[in-house]
């Protein structure tokens, strides 16, 4: 049995719907999930393409907000708070890995790292000397001037990890981050948001298609037509 | 987050954009700034020569009614010469003063003898003459050999020598040093005529006026209409045209407290011709602005349009991480501000560049309704180019304003999944 699941949640969702209006069509997205998430977690969420993952993923990173139902964060109800409050909310408590990447491409791997420090207000040289102890952890040390478009995908995806964990989130969510990754460095990247959570504590929840990538993780959860088919909690 | 920073390394993206844009700004920044700096020049020269060459002087005071109907009731209006003498002293040491020239105006015949025609003539002293054209010039002006004719000078020793302008005496067949007559009425309404002798002449600078006039000597104007002593005007030249607004108020009021009841004029209320010029370069000016203003708004607002869609999924993933959405406003507004302003110092120096050259080429033309060529110069304008500076860069800046928000606006979702 996973020992997390004994950790109070750092996330609840309950009853959540999310629905998109497209014209004259609607689409129920994500039909009544309820979920707890608890600290310290590596969960991997997976299905087939249009099971509602992606949906799932910005709810749970607070950058999408569910149609029904109730979100709570650190024990925080996320659906009453304002923008800008729901924005400083989710800047110091979760992290992002994109698929793309999305890193800045005019910055160098350590600027881009520094990013989310410098929009919390924290000054340039601490936001600079823990922005490069990040990036050491990630094993880039050597690539902090380069720009973006000078790294491999998967030096780029650990820059993209190493922005998420300098803030020190609660959580980090990864949607697809191994989508546009050869298999080797899939697992690398794997493996390093393993070792990161592991190391620091830190809950990731990512989404992925590739199974073989499900054996590395603590709990996977099913998701079918935007309902949980299985939440399975690994040895 | 370092703002500037990321604005100026968002402008390095797409490099020819920006320096499309920047050029679009640089251009109409430097098109206004020449075109200020040009009327400047001319403003400058017009109101020296109004104030210098029309000898009209910063102050004009006279009996209260003269411009009206002093020439129907001359005896009434003139200023006698206890007036003039009172007036004089009461005002000689009054700061900024640096002289008081009593004028008397008149018209008549002038005849070589053979066939005549009419003219009108100023009286004035030779050297007060000669003290209010001392600064008509500036040094460049000088340079220039355009104006070598336009100085006037009467002889002190001799009242009968007169100053006529160049197309009278062409009209007349008159020569320097040759004889002529005049013929005017007297304050009493009698002909007079005097001899006279052609000192030198002279170019109004106004192909209306360059066959008809005549400056002749105080004393000899006065001698033509029997008026002893007497002038219909005083001209007031200050050490500071900037002071004339305020010494108008200061020399008005004391002369009321003395019992004077005169009429004081600014060189800007009798000088029609600078007020006409003025006010048509003003809208010419105004127009001008507009369209460069408008052109710029355009260039930035489209430029900073594509920018904020071809950047809509780095803002959403800034939004992500934590940026506001007034913070993505900001970044894209500092960006657009960044390249305004640097498009206007860019201006600045294309603007520094071309007057140099133009200052430099000794280019000159002729102006409607000028007897002679002026030299084509351009002086620098700061408080326009200020103007101008702050006005775009505020302008340039909010153009990004609109866009920027409809993309900070933007769901975050809807950023992220933008291709």
């Amino acid at each position: 049995m996973n020992d997390n699941t004994s950790h109070p949640p750092i996330l609840k969702l309950r009853n959540v719907r999310r629905r998109f209006q497209l014209g004259e069509t609607t689409i129920d997205a994500l039909n009544s999930i309820s979920l707890d998430i608890h600290a310290g977690e590596f969960l991997a969420v997976w299905g087939p393409s249009g099971s509602g993952k992606s949906t799932l993923m910005n709810i749970i990173g607070l950058i999408d907000t569910p149609t029904a139902g109730k979100v709570h964060f650190d024990k925080q109800d996320t659906c009453v708070l304002a923008d800008d409050e729901l924005t400083e909310f989710r800047s110091r408590k979760i992290g992002f890995v994109f698929q793309n990447f999305n890193l800045v491409p005019v910055l160098s791997a350590l600027e881009n790292v520094m990013l989310p420090l410098q929009i919390q207000g924290v000054a340039e040289h601490a936001a600079r000397r823990r922005a490069a102890a990040v990036l050491v952890d990630v094993g880039l040390e050597r690539f902090k001037g380069s720009l973006p478009d000078k790294l491999s995908g998967g030096q780029r995806q650990r820059v993209a990890i190493a922005r998420a964990l300098v803030v020190e989130p609660m959580l980090v969510i990864a949607d697809e981050p191994t989508a546009n990754l050869d298999s080797g460095n899939s697992r690398m990247v794997i493996d390093l948001m393993r070792e990161m959570n592991r190391a620091r504590k830190v809950t990731f929840v990512f989404t992925t298609h590739d199974p073989r990538l499900l054996d590395h993780v603590d709990r996977k959860i099913l998701l079918r037509d935007g309902d949980i088919a299985s939440d399975e909690v690994l040895q | 987050m370092n703002i500037l920073k990321l604005a100026l390394r968002g402008l390095m993206r797409n490099r020819r954009r920006s320096l499309v844009t920047l050029l679009a700004i640089a251009l109409g920044f430097s098109a206004i700034a020449l075109f200020a700096g040009y009327t400047h020049n001319v403003y400058d020269g017009m109101a020296r020569g109004a104030i210098h060459s029309e000898m009209l002087g910063h102050l004009t005071l006279s009996k209260r009614g003269m411009r009206k109907e002093g020439k129907l009731d001359p005896q009434r209006y003139l200023l006698t010469a206890n007036e003039v003498a009172a007036i004089t002293g009461l005002l000689k040491d009054e700061p900024h003063v640096e002289m008081i020239a009593p004028r008397l105006a008149l018209s008549g015949l002038v005849s070589n003898g053979r066939a005549s025609t009419i003219f009108i003539a100023e009286g004035i002293e030779p050297t007060a003459m000669e003290r209010l054209q001392r600064d008509v010039l500036n040094e460049r002006e000088k340079q220039s050999g355009l104006y070598d004719n336009l100085m006037k000078h009467l002889d002190p020793a001799h009242s009968e020598v007169v100053e006529l302008s160049e197309g009278l005496v062409e009209m007349l067949h008159l020569s320097i040093g040759g004889q002529a007559a005049v013929l005017v009425n007297t304050l009493s309404g009698q002909a007079n005529a005097l001899d006279i002798s052609v000192g030198h002449s002279f170019n109004t600078g106004n192909a209306g006026s360059n066959d008809k006039f005549a400056f002749v000597s105080l004393a000899l104007a006065q001698s033509l209409l029997d008026a002893e002593g007497r002038a219909d005007r005083l001209t007031i030249l200050l050490d500071d045209m900037l002071q004339t607004g305020a010494m108008r108020a200061r020399l008005s009021e004391k002369l009321r407290a003395a019992g004077f009841d005169i009429e004081i004029m600014t060189w800007q209320e009798l000088s029609d011709f600078y007020n006409q010029v003025h006010g048509m370069f003003d809208m010419i000016f105004g127009f001008i602005f507009s369209i460069v203003l408008t052109v710029v708004v355009m260039s930035v607002a489209n430029s900073m349009g594509m920018t904020v869609v071809e950047r809509t999924r780095e803002i959403g993933t800034l939004r992500a991480i934590g940026l506001k959405r007034k913070g993505v406003v900001r970044l894209f507004t500092a960006e657009s501000m960044l390249l305004t302003l640097i498009g206007c110092t860019v201006g600045l120096l294309i603007t520094l560049g071309v007057r140099w050259g133009i200052n430099l080429a000794n280019i000159s033309y002729t102006p409607p309704n000028s007897a002679s060529p002026v030299p084509l110069l351009v002086d620098m304008d700061y408080w326009r180019i200020l103007f101008t500076f702050a006005l775009m860069g505020a302008v340039g800046t909010l153009a990004a304003y609109l866009p920027a928000r409809r993309a900070a606006n933007q769901a975050i979702i809807d950023a992220l999944g933008h291709v």
